[in-house]
């Protein structure tokens, strides 16, 4: 028998691995990371639009207490603001002129998606490593999923 | 003999689908469950008729001669 198991993600991470899964799927999505500050003063002198994502099933984990972290991508002009929310989740805060809020939600969670492919791909490898376990082959398929097969015995 | 192998897909929405394929011992699908529950949720497990136990071995004989 072959047994296949479907899994929905949970992000559960500290913030340097949420800054390196943000990293990892802009490089793939043609956002580039800018200031923080700089957006901010940018956002109050304009009037956007705005619409924020939710990440229910998330915890972003503090390691130091009273920070406000924050990372900041653009692409043609549409901000992506990743923090933590007041619960303790990760949020997406979309930002960008001439777009609707249907348009917005729709590129902040295309963008979302691939920040938490990024996540478990990670999760996935170092777990393996762990165990000792030897990724045989790994590809990107057309689908744009990332594959890997793993073997040892 | 089988290989025993896992092959994980990790789709562009995060969605992480685990097989185990050629599994004789528990060794493989308790990785596979470990995998699973650091990643998040298990949504759905299906059993399926294992690829390896079902392949034929055929053997073809050709025999070339020479016609004169």
């Amino acid at each position: 028998m072959s047994t296949v198991l479907v899994v929905a993600p949970i992000v559960i991470a500290n913030w340097p691995m949420i800054t390196a899964a943000v990293t990892a799927a802009i490089a793939t999505s043609g956002f580039t990371a800018i200031q923080h500050e700089a957006s901010n003063i940018a956002s109050q002198m304009t009037s956007k639009t705005r619409e924020t994502i939710e990440v229910d099933d998330s915890e972003v984990l503090t390691d130091t207490f009273g920070t406000e972290e924050a990372i900041v991508v653009e692409r043609d002009g549409i901000t992506a603001t990743f923090k933590r929310d007041s619960k303790g989740a990760l949020q997406i805060c979309m930002e960008g002129d001439r777009v609707s809020k249907t348009q917005l939600r729709a590129i902040g969670e295309d963008l979302l998606g691939r920040v938490t492919q990024q996540y478990a791909y990670h999760r996935i490898v170092s777990e393996l490593k762990n165990r000792g376990l030897t990724i045989v082959d790994e590809e990107m398929t057309e689908t744009e999923s990332v594959k890997i097969r793993v073997r040892n015995w | 003999m089988a290989q025993e192998e896992i092959e994980i897909e990790v789709d562009k929405h995060g969605r992480v689908t685990i097989k185990t394929i050629g599994i004789k011992g528990k060794r493989c699908l308790e990785v596979a469950e470990a995998l699973a529950e650091i990643i998040g949720k298990e949504e759905q497990r299906t059993m399926t008729s294992e690829f390896y136990e079902n392949e034929v071995h055929v053997q073809n004989r050709i025999e070339i001669r020479n016609q004169r």
